[in-house]
């Protein structure tokens, strides 16, 4: 196996894993400082320390090419023999400068976006906290210290969705006074802040206890140690507790992925500025889910080896995946907020990334599952980031969240028009010439392939899902750029507002991520066997997971030729007719306009029930809300009541109306008068007199 | 380096006439001062001989009940720390909120007397307002350093009888402080906090002489290794279990505890939840988990099932309080709850949670206790609906409450992730090690608790602090430097712990597999 160049003491590639995380946190801790002196200068000091911190990841890339890693300890909590530490392999590199460069973009993005907001330095606190919390996930060496990242993502989005937390009416989201099931399906930030917060606690402490689980057989969190010595897995599996620890660990990244069931904190998510939306979405947060299972996934696999299966493990995840992938899908086709519109998006996309990766566990060749997932991580974090982005850009220009509030804006805005084709042919997966497209292709091929007998279920629940994307996508295009001008549009223009292009440093941004989005789409095949290669290598080194040498599929199987050689057929057709059918639905609807969406679904009962089922989120939401907030209120008040102020009340009311009737007995005994003495002196002596007789 | 923690426990008991008449004679923050630096003095003294292990002092006492010793080891270390640290801080906050409430006190009495005799001039009301205060306040400050003698000295007692003495003495100055500067029914109140805190320290006592008399020593060290007679054993186990109980509220016998903490001033409710409570917990240890391991053993699984019952019962109370200071005192319950959970967890690791936990939560507690001191100060409400957006007019204040909150709620990096975390882990390991099913669903509840406590806390903080600013607030201002001050370090003090929690840790854990081994 391959060993990084210091195990132990500090050497400069060493302190550079480190700088990664620490120096956002550096930044969070100054900027109130900086803030003393200027507030304008917060910004400038966040995009340094975050471009330091991305500097420092590519550090690490060569360490990834080359199969290395840096595992670098320090002691910690010493009484009980824990230690702090970086695990800087392939995987970690790769992860770390995603996430470093995409958060780098969008910090460039909020220096425009933000600007001019009093709170300004609030949000570079949180933001690089945030940054920083992630980049801690992705390098810690043990679960307990992911877990202080993994709570610390928690944190910044419970604080950064509530960003404005004077709940005013333009920040929240939904639709005002409408209601489902009874409940209003409108909500303030600081309310979508403490549904985050709390629904990802739900799935936090799953992860706790799948933590504890296999802390108590194997008395180590650290990853690298858990894979040296698998006694533990073989006593946890005689024992019948490995696959549900497992299953909770993965409970963890349910939560904080936004997988079903834990997914409805992540619709209003969107109360936060469209920069944090962008963060979570691309780079922070949900991706610390897709990461926890690619540092899992494998550990669990390797232990086939010892004679351990875990198939229901990667089946729960493979499925949960499909399920969501699916489900939020149908929820972006007839959303009208173009923020909620990405936002399904991408929990639906990161159900493809769980789909690979639990395919992956469950296919004979790991790596391809393995790839695909990650595949997709990197290219969903480029275009989803720069959808965002423009989505935030729209928002400015427009001010309106609702996209019956854009339309017919091609022409005024002809940059971000042209970034949000590139980037939305990246969501759709426009065939050859996107990431999108080649990653999408990868996880088709590696479900396909994997032989499974769940394989054929979630093929078809995966390529319905890639027709509705696309689908969603071109609407949310059409719906903006295309068709006539809305009243609202037209409005502002009458009242003398020039419709104009955001500033530079908000459009760069995501005309970055756009440009690459279709300039490493169109070297994808090659971007691909490059990740590939280095997952091969790394499995097999350090997880001593095996992989038939060979390109990304099969190369029985290929019968394509040319540039597509090693492309599996049957998942290449597949995504080309899903992306002809969503892409032709859409243009007839919203690009070409040649029926009315809004007259079609009415025309049709069953079309409007759908419509209504699902624009009310299949009802979960309500019923979430109706189970675990409005009935235990309810249930609390009813204890309150009849319970505390009755029963346990009680406890002070008996002996206090007891002493203070005694006392009033007692008390009426003192007459005063001197006949009531005698008379009672009288019968005493009387008594006793008789009982001296008796 | 003698009489050390000697002087620990009784400057403040002997100084505390000091207080009052600088108080009388030259005011407030003479007074407040100079109770600060005392007790600073006191922990400073009192942390040094931590660092090279236990430190015990014996002093010949009455035959009758044997020696007086005071012993600062690592079970009593960190309770000894954090009651000091507490009581340090809190008499600084206390200046300001004593000032006012006692201020409010004179006019409520001033406009009584007037409407029966009208007159009187303003010179005269303002100089009669400053004697009155300067009389009040060097009364408090005095019954303040006595309550915090008894804290200490009960956690570093190291007979029976010294233990109930400091037990007792600690109730004395709390009855008053209720009395004399509470709210509402709050000599009801006063006596109500002594009928229930008294009822469970004579049960307590019961147990104590029960086993004190049987053994015919009441040291510790004696009974301990004299052993108990095993016909009292478990009547003694039951007295001290039940008499706990009551010290820490636990549920069912929790009831004065909302009633306290609506009534009581602020100062007294943090001094309460962040040091006193605690008392009840080391006693556990102490007597107890020490005394009576055997006994331990069986009741173990009780205490941690009924630790899950408090916890359960105090969140889901606190969730639908409207007066502040009666959220607060369900969830103190609900903390208490972890605690007792802890203690029955019955692993060297649960243990240590457990005490970590009390540490923790002292330092939350107090942190959102001087919220609601400074929100009482500035806004003068404790109903959470009339309050709202107030972050944006009390930043520190609300930045501080928040990681208050966080510590409550076992967040990372806040000292009560490292508590949440050992406790939880060592039920679980027990619980794998006897195979109890029980146990293990006790976890998993237990789990479910915190997030209970999340949404309690949660809900609180957005209520108080975000959302619309009501119109009659607009002119709030943030609280002064003595508010401020002492929750900026506390704050600092529950991240840094949370980082690095070896700093006690390394005295906890070692201690606790000592007492029950791995």
């Amino acid at each position: 196996m391959a060993v990084g160049p210091s195990e132990f003491g500090l050497s400069a590639t060493a302190l550079n894993a480190w700088a990664i995380w620490i120096l956002p946190f550096v930044a969070a801790v100054i900027i109130p400082g900086v803030a003393k002196f200027s507030k304008r200068a917060t910004g400038g000091v966040a995009v340094a320390f975050a471009l330091a911190s991305a500097i420092s990841a590519t550090t690490l890339l060569p360490l990834a090419l080359g199969n290395n890693e840096i595992h670098n300890q320090i002691p910690w909590i010493s009484s009980i023999g824990l230690k702090a530490g970086i695990l800087a392999d392939p995987l970690a590199a790769l992860m770390s400068n995603v996430v470093a460069w995409i958060s780098f973009l969008i910090f460039v993005y909020s220096t425009g976006y933000m600007k001019g907001d009093k709170d300004i330095t609030r949000f570079w606190f949180w933001m690089a906290f945030f940054v920083g919390s992630m980049q801690l996930i992705v390098l810690s060496d043990n679960f307990l210290q992911l877990f202080f990242g993994w709570e610390g993502v928690g944190l910044a989005s419970y604080a950064l969705v509530g960003f404005w937390y004077r709940d005013k009416k333009k920040d929240h989201v939904g639709i005002e006074g409408r209601r489902v099931l009874g409940l209003m399906d409108y909500y303030s930030p600081t309310h979508s802040g403490i549904k985050a917060f709390i629904m990802t606690k739900v799935g936090d402490i799953m992860m706790l206890a799948g933590m504890f689980l296999i802390f108590a057989f194997a008395g180590t969190f650290g990853f690298r140690e858990l894979i040296e010595n698998t006694n533990w897995a073989i006593a946890m599996s005689s024992q019948h507790l490995l696959i549900p620890a497992a299953v909770l660990l993965f409970g963890g990244a349910i939560g904080k992925s936004a997988q079903f069931p834990l997914n409805e904190w992540l619709l209003e998510a969107m109360t936060g500025p469209t920069s944090v939306s962008a963060l979570i979405h691309a780079a922070t947060m949900v991706k610390a889910g897709v990461f926890l299972v690619a540092r899992l996934g494998p550990l669990f696999f390797a232990l086939a080896a010892i004679g351990i299966n875990m198939d229901q493990f990667f089946e729960v995840i493979a499925w949960v995946g499909a399920i969501t992938a699916f489900l939020l899908a149908t929820q972006g086709m007839v959303h009208p907020e173009i923020k909620k519109v990405l936002a399904y998006s991408t929990g639906s996309q990161i159900g493809y990334m769980m789909m690979a990766l639990g395919v992956a566990g469950l296919s004979r060749q790991f790596v391809d599952g393995y790839t695909a997932g990650f595949f997709h991580l990197i290219s969903h974090a480029m275009f989803k980031a720069s959808l965002f982005m423009a989505a935030g850009s729209l928002l400015h220009i427009v001010g309106s969240r609702f996209m019956t509030d854009m339309g017919g804006l091609r022409r005024h805005i002809k940059k971000t028009y042209i970034f949000m084709w590139a980037a939305g042919l990246g969501l759709m997966g426009a065939p050859f010439i996107t990431t999108g497209f080649w990653s999408k292709d990868a996880i088709f091929a590696a479900i396909y392939e994997s032989g499974n007998t769940w394989a054929l279920p979630i093929f078809a629940l995966a390529l319905i899902t890639a027709v509705m994307t696309t689908f969603y996508t071109t609407r949310m295009i059409g719906m903006v750029f295309f068709g006539n001008k809305s009243k609202h549009v037209e409005e502002m223009e009458k009242e003398g507002y020039h419709i104009h292009e955001a500033s530079p440093s908000m459009w760069i941004p995501y005309g970055i991520l756009a440009v690459l989005t279709i300039g490493i789409g169109v070297i994808g095949l090659v971007f691909e066997h490059q990740i590939h290669h280095i997952f091969t290598e790394y499995l097999a080194s350090t997880f001593g997971i095996k992989s038939d040498i060979g390109n990304v599929a099969m190369e029985s199987q290929s019968v394509l030729g040319g540039f597509l050689e090693g492309v599996n057929p049957v998942a290449l057709i597949s995504s080309l007719s899903a992306f002809a059918i969503g892409f032709g639905l859409g243009y007839i609807f919203y690009i070409g306009r040649f029926a009315d969406p809004v007259k079609f679904v009415n025309s049709n009962i069953f079309f409007y029930a759908i419509h209504k089922f699902f624009l009310n989120r299949w009802y979960l939401n309500a019923l979430i809300y109706w189970g675990f907030v409005v009935a235990p209120l309810y249930f609390a008040r009813g204890v309150y009541r009849y319970f505390e102020n009755f029963v346990i009340e009680g406890f002070n009311l008996v002996p206090e109306k007891t002493m203070a009737g005694g006392a009033r007995i007692m008390q009426a005994t003192q007459t005063g008068i001197s006949q009531s003495y005698l008379y009672v002196f009288g019968a005493g002596i009387l008594i006793v007199v008789l009982l001296l007789l008796i | 380096m003698q009489y050390i923690l000697l002087q620990a426990v009784f400057l403040p008991l002997l100084l505390s006439p000091v207080a009052y008449l600088l108080g009388r004679k030259s005011g407030p923050n003479a007074s407040a001062w100079f109770s600060f630096g005392l007790l600073l003095y006191c922990t400073t003294i009192m942390i040094m001989p931590i660092f090279s292990g236990t430190y015990e002092e014996h002093y010949r006492w009455t035959q009758l009940f044997g020696e007086f010793g005071l012993l600062l080891d690592g079970l009593a270390s960190p309770f000894a720390i954090i009651i000091y640290v507490v009581s340090t801080v809190v008499a600084l906050f206390s200046k300001p909120y004593m000032i006012a409430r006692i201020t409010s006190q004179f006019e409520e009495r001033a406009n009584s007397q007037k409407q029966l005799i009208s007159g009187g001039t303003t010179m005269i009301e303002s100089s009669s307002l400053k004697n009155y205060v300067n009389n009040q306040i060097g009364a408090y400050f005095a019954l303040f350093l006595v309550m915090a003698m008894g804290m200490l000295g009960a956690v570093l007692a190291t007979n029976l009888i010294e233990f109930y003495v400091f037990f007792e003495v600690m109730l004395i100055p709390a009855f008053f402080m209720i009395a004399f500067w509470g709210y509402e029914a709050k000599r009801r109140v006063a006596l109500l906090f002594f009928f229930w805190t008294h009822v469970g320290a004579v049960i307590l006592l019961l147990g104590f002489l029960a086993v004190g008399l049987n053994v015919g020593s009441f040291n510790f060290a004696d009974i301990k290794e004299h052993g108990i007679p095993q016909n009292i054993l478990a009547l003694a186990a039951v007295g001290i279990t039940i008499g706990l109980g009551v010290k820490m509220a636990a549920f069912v016998v929790h009831i004065w505890l909302p009633h306290v903490y609506g009534a009581a001033p602020t100062p007294l409710n943090a001094l309460s939840s962040g040091a006193m409570l605690g008392v009840g917990a080391y006693g556990f240890f102490r007597l107890l988990i020490m005394l009576l391991p055997g006994e331990y053993g069986h009741f173990a699984l009780f205490l941690n099932l009924w630790g899950l019952a408090t916890m359960m019962y105090g969140g889901i109370m606190a969730l639908i309080q409207d007066d502040i200071r009666k959220l607060f005192a369900y969830s103190s319950i609900s903390q208490m709850g972890y605690i007792i959970f802890g203690i029955g967890s019955a692993s060297s690791l649960g243990l240590s949670g457990a005490e970590m936990m009390f540490v923790s939560h002292s330092l939350g507690k107090v942190l959102l206790f001087m919220m609601v001191g400074a929100i009482v100060l500035q806004v003068g409400t404790r109903s959470i609906t009339k309050m709202g957006g107030l972050a944006g007019k009390m930043p520190i204040t609300a930045v501080c409450a928040v990681i208050g909150a966080l510590t409550i709620m076992g967040v990372p990096p806040t000292s009560g992730f490292m508590a949440e975390w050992t406790l939880f882990y060592g039920a679980l390991q027990t619980a794998i090690q006897q195979g109890s099913t029980i146990r293990m669903v006790a976890f998993g509840l237990g789990l479910v608790a915190t997030v209970i406590t999340m949404a309690y806390v949660l809900w609180m903080i957005k209520r108080v602090f975000f959302g619309k600013l009501p119109e009659n607030l607009e002119n709030t201002k943030e609280a002064s430097w003595y508010v401020t001050g002492p929750m900026m370090v506390l704050a600092g003090f529950t991240i840094v712990i949370g980082i690095y929690p070896d700093i006690f840790f390394n005295q906890i854990i070692p201690f606790m597999k000592g007492l029950v081994g791995v």
